[in-house]
């Protein structure tokens, strides 16, 4: 059983991290890239969730029903950190997708493939 | 309030965020507020650096009320301390050199430009200071969204690509770096890096491995190592004359900073210096040959720079005391002379589009002042004698020397060669052709003159006087190469 | 054909490399870490029941200082990349066509709805599941519905300076006061009061509001700079 969510959690995060590593490289479209890098921001995001998982476990927060119940609780501080990282993932896709709207007035593309005054 | 190490943080975040209220008031003001931080920050510099000097202690400044491991920290070691007093002077200088630099870009864009620049620096800094290892990819963010935006900001250059380009590496870079925490908090089940170089020996050499590659090549990233700095060029080009000087001076140091501190003192791992040692080589190497094809001025300082700190990563391969001193030595040369490099080279080419080195022919003539600093910066980077490039380089070769790494040796002396041909071949251009490009020229105002000619001042002062700043180096190198006092030091703070 | 030939080799040693690491790392299990320190001390600490906020907001506040700074230089950074200067007779248009009747009136019923809902989150933050980021990226939503169903609804700029610059200044005033107080920076100074409390965890609730405001007016502001951009262009710049 315990095999089973291994494979299932850890995999499904680390696939969606290739995914979107696999966009990033291999796409032409400018916004497909930025599409993949915030696939792999999601693959790492649900990584971080894992780790902190504990079986049968609760939310680390407590209300007069689970005072006790600490033992069973998750763990709180990938949940904090993947806050940042989601928060911080956003910034660099918003500045990503306003390169992005940028590169396609002045070249009237997002084929990577035409936009190349600098070499690549 | 006392001064503390907190400030280099909190006091420009505040600024940031007021400055967007203040140019409401005065549009004046959004300019001048980072110049009043930059200065502030650098004379709290001057303060903290004499107190953990003359008291020989490190100052472990903890944040929300929370002692290491539970809370952040933040540590001003000579090491760190170093260099963000040198992050903050440097950023003072470059201030003034932007202060009136185009002033046709308008007021909105101006104040955007302050807050962007001025949180660059205060990321860099915050790397350096911090001591818990997701606090620094915080603080790395800060850097990198500052930076790209940066990148992007003339409209008429090809900005956007750059900026482009860099973002999609540099979020390759974070990832790694994310990945290597995460990797990291699983094993050692902490994020404060003192606690985590304690209770590194008891983790799996396998996991130890893959951690340590991924935060070499997200690190690597930033610090312009080969094979994985092909935005950096683009980037130095596109991006506005005095951000280049800080992508050299700062942001490019705080990077191998993280590298430094995660091989040093995260890690017991010594196997990964040779690797530094072959991969600085092969970086300088590339760099400098590609540097000499270079048509086009900022593109080939950006290639030098890179080049440089190929450099660096070789003094902080070789891994002894001395070669280490060499490499910090190194990194504050670097900063100071690319600094002025870029500042001085932005007024020679400023109102050319292309850039490129036949509009410096001749300008000798035309832009004396900016000229001879720039000659002096060119002489100064490829190591002649009077000037502070010349001892760090010397160091490095007698470090080398004594640990009887030949080949390195005579690496350096090659692509020093190789410095000095296209150098040189600049400086030619300068002096002994005549002008015949009919670009406009620009003469610079009068505080981007005092901002190179400080830089000026202190490469020469440097040069003739190198214990001027070797007794700064020399407690640097001993810091960073005292694990144990700097775990002591951070775990202890705060016990009563 | 080689290109292809080079993502796929990359992704397969990523790929290895990722299982094979984190494969070792059990999964579900209790491990020995601060996170256990995190649990234990913050309802007795702070007052605070959520441990996740706790940690955001306190132990490692600092964190959260820079967060809400990367949130503010994207703003700054975003409109900066997106800067043209007004042209004469210009006018700011959004979508081509308005949206349908059906639209319009549901996003005027839920609008108010989502906004309280977004400052119930914020407020809430220390209690229950939520906090500021959550509850202003809620806020934002509503704006953009609002923004995407009405071509002339407009979002004051002005103000949203005003809220994102007020926000962040009390955010790092509270941690001047923290430091001034004679303690450290970002240091509770204020009665944790009762676990389970709408007044608990001191600072916690105020920075979290700050917090919320901020990323409201922030999130809107980037998306009000994406959509205003979307306009065809005078002419072809240079």
């Amino acid at each position: 059983m315990n095999e089973f969510l291994t494979i299932s959690f850890y995999g499904t995060a680390i696939v969606l991290m290739l995914i979107g590593l696999y966009a990033a490289l291999a796409k032409k479209n400018l916004l497909k890239i930025v599409i993949g890098l915030s696939i792999i921001d999601s693959g790492l995001h649900l990584l971080f969730v894992a780790v902190g998982f504990i079986s049968n476990g609760t939310a680390p927060i407590f209300s007069p029903e689970v005072l006790e119940s600490a033992q069973q609780m998750v763990d709180p501080v990938p949940q904090a950190l993947v806050l940042t990282a989601i928060v911080i993932g956003f910034a660099t896709t918003a500045v990503a997708l306003a390169l992005v709207i940028r590169l396609y007035k002045h070249h009237n593309t997002a084929a990577i493939d035409e936009i190349k005054n600098l070499k690549w | 309030m006392v001064i503390s190490p907190v400030q280099y943080i909190a006091i420009p975040l505040m600024a940031a965020f007021l400055i967007p209220l203040f140019g409401k008031l005065n549009k004046d003001l959004a300019r001048i507020i980072p110049g009043l931080v930059l200065l502030y920050l650098s004379y709290i510099s001057v303060v903290l650096m004499n107190q953990i000097i003359s008291s020989n202690t490190i100052i472990v400044e903890i944040i929300a009320g929370w002692r290491p491991p539970w809370g952040i920290n933040l540590v001003f070691s000579p090491l760190t301390g170093f260099l963000a007093s040198m992050f903050s002077m440097l950023g003072f200088v470059i201030w003034m050199y932007t202060y009136n630099f185009k002033p046709e870009v308008d007021n909105a864009q101006k104040q955007k430009f302050y807050v962007l620049f001025m949180m660059l620096i205060t990321g860099a800094t915050g790397i350096v200071l911090t001591g818990d290892i997701f606090n620094l990819f915080v603080f790395l963010e800060i850097t990198a969204i500052s930076a790209y935006s940066l990148t992007a900001f003339y409209r008429e250059r090809d900005g956007a690509e750059a900026a482009f380009k860099y973002l999609l590496i540099g979020s390759f870079s974070s990832t790694l770096i994310l990945l290597a925490i995460l990797l990291l908090y699983t094993q050692v089940g902490t994020l404060n890096m003192a606690e985590i170089a304690l209770k590194m020996p008891g983790v799996d050499p396998f996991m130890k491995g893959v951690i340590l590659i991924l935060f070499f090549v997200g690190f690597g990233i930033e610090s312009e190592l080969f094979p994985l700095n092909g935005w950096s060029p683009d980037v130095y080009t596109q991006a506005p004359g005095p951000i280049g000087a800080i992508f050299a001076g700062m942001v490019v140091k705080a990077g191998i900073y993280g590298l430094v501190r995660v091989v040093f003192t995260l890690f017991d791992v010594k196997e990964i210096l040779p690797l530094l040692v072959i991969i600085g080589m092969i970086t300088m190497a590339v760099a400098e040959v590609i540097a000499l094809r270079q048509g086009k001025l900022k593109r080939m300082l950006a290639y030098s720079s890179i080049g440089q700190m190929g450099l660096v990563a070789v003094a902080f391969g070789i891994g002894t005391h001395d070669s280490v001193f060499a490499a910090i030595f190194l990194m504050f040369n670097h900063a100071i002379i690319k600094g002025m490099l870029f500042l001085s080279g932005t007024y020679l080419v400023y109102n050319s589009t292309e850039k490129t080195l036949d509009d410096v022919d001749g300008i000798g003539k035309h832009l004396p002042f900016t000229s001879f600093l720039f000659a002096l910066g060119a002489l100064a980077i490829v190591g002649m004698p009077p000037f502070a490039g010349f001892w760090s380089k010397l160091y490095l070769l007698m470090a080398a020397a004594d640990v009887r790494l030949m080949t390195v040796i005579a690496i350096i002396l090659v692509v020093s060669v190789i410095e000095i041909v296209y150098y040189f071949r600049v400086i030619h251009r300068i002096y002994f052709r005549e002008r015949i490009s009919t670009i406009e020229l620009k003469i610079p105002s009068f505080n981007a003159k005092l901002a190179m000619f400080i830089l000026a001042i202190i490469i020469v002062a440097v040069g003739v006087y190198p214990d001027l700043i070797s007794g700064f180096i020399e407690r640097a190198t001993t810091d960073l190469l005292d694990k144990q006092s700097y775990i002591q030091s951070v775990l202890s703070v705060g016990l009563k | 054909m080689i290109k292809q030939f080079f993502v796929i080799l990359i992704l397969s040693i990523v790929g290895y490399f990722l299982v094979d690491a984190f494969f070792k790392v059990p999964f579900g299990e209790k491990r020995d870490n601060v996170g256990n320190y995190y649990i234990e001390k913050s309802p007795v600490d702070l007052k605070v029941s959520n441990s996740v906020t706790a940690i955001v907001v306190n132990y490692r506040g600092f964190d959260t200082l820079g967060e809400v700074t990367v949130l503010f230089l994207a703003a700054t950074g975003l409109g900066s990349i997106m800067y043209r200067r007004k042209q004469k007779g210009e006018k700011e248009v959004r979508a081509k066509n308005p949206s349908s009747r059906i639209i319009q009136i549901g996003s005027q019923i839920l609008f108010p709805m989502i906004i309280l809902l977004g400052g119930y989150v914020f407020i809430h933050g220390h209690l229950s599941p939520g906090g500021g980021f959550q509850g202003g990226a809620i806020i934002a939503t509503a704006s953009l519905l609002m923004l995407i169903s009405y071509r002339k609804f407009k979002v004051s700029h002005n103000a949203i300076t005003w809220i994102e610059s007020i926000a962040g200044v009390v955010f790092a005033s509270l941690g001047f006061i923290g430091l001034v107080l004679g303690r450290t920076f970002l240091e509770n100074f204020l009665p944790t009061g009762e676990l389970n409390d709408l007044l608990s965890g001191g600072i916690i609730g105020i920075i979290y509001i700050a917090v919320g405001f901020k990323v409201a007016s922030e999130l809107t502001g980037v998306i009000d700079t994406v959509l205003l951009n979307n306009r065809p262009e005078a002419q072809k710049e240079n």
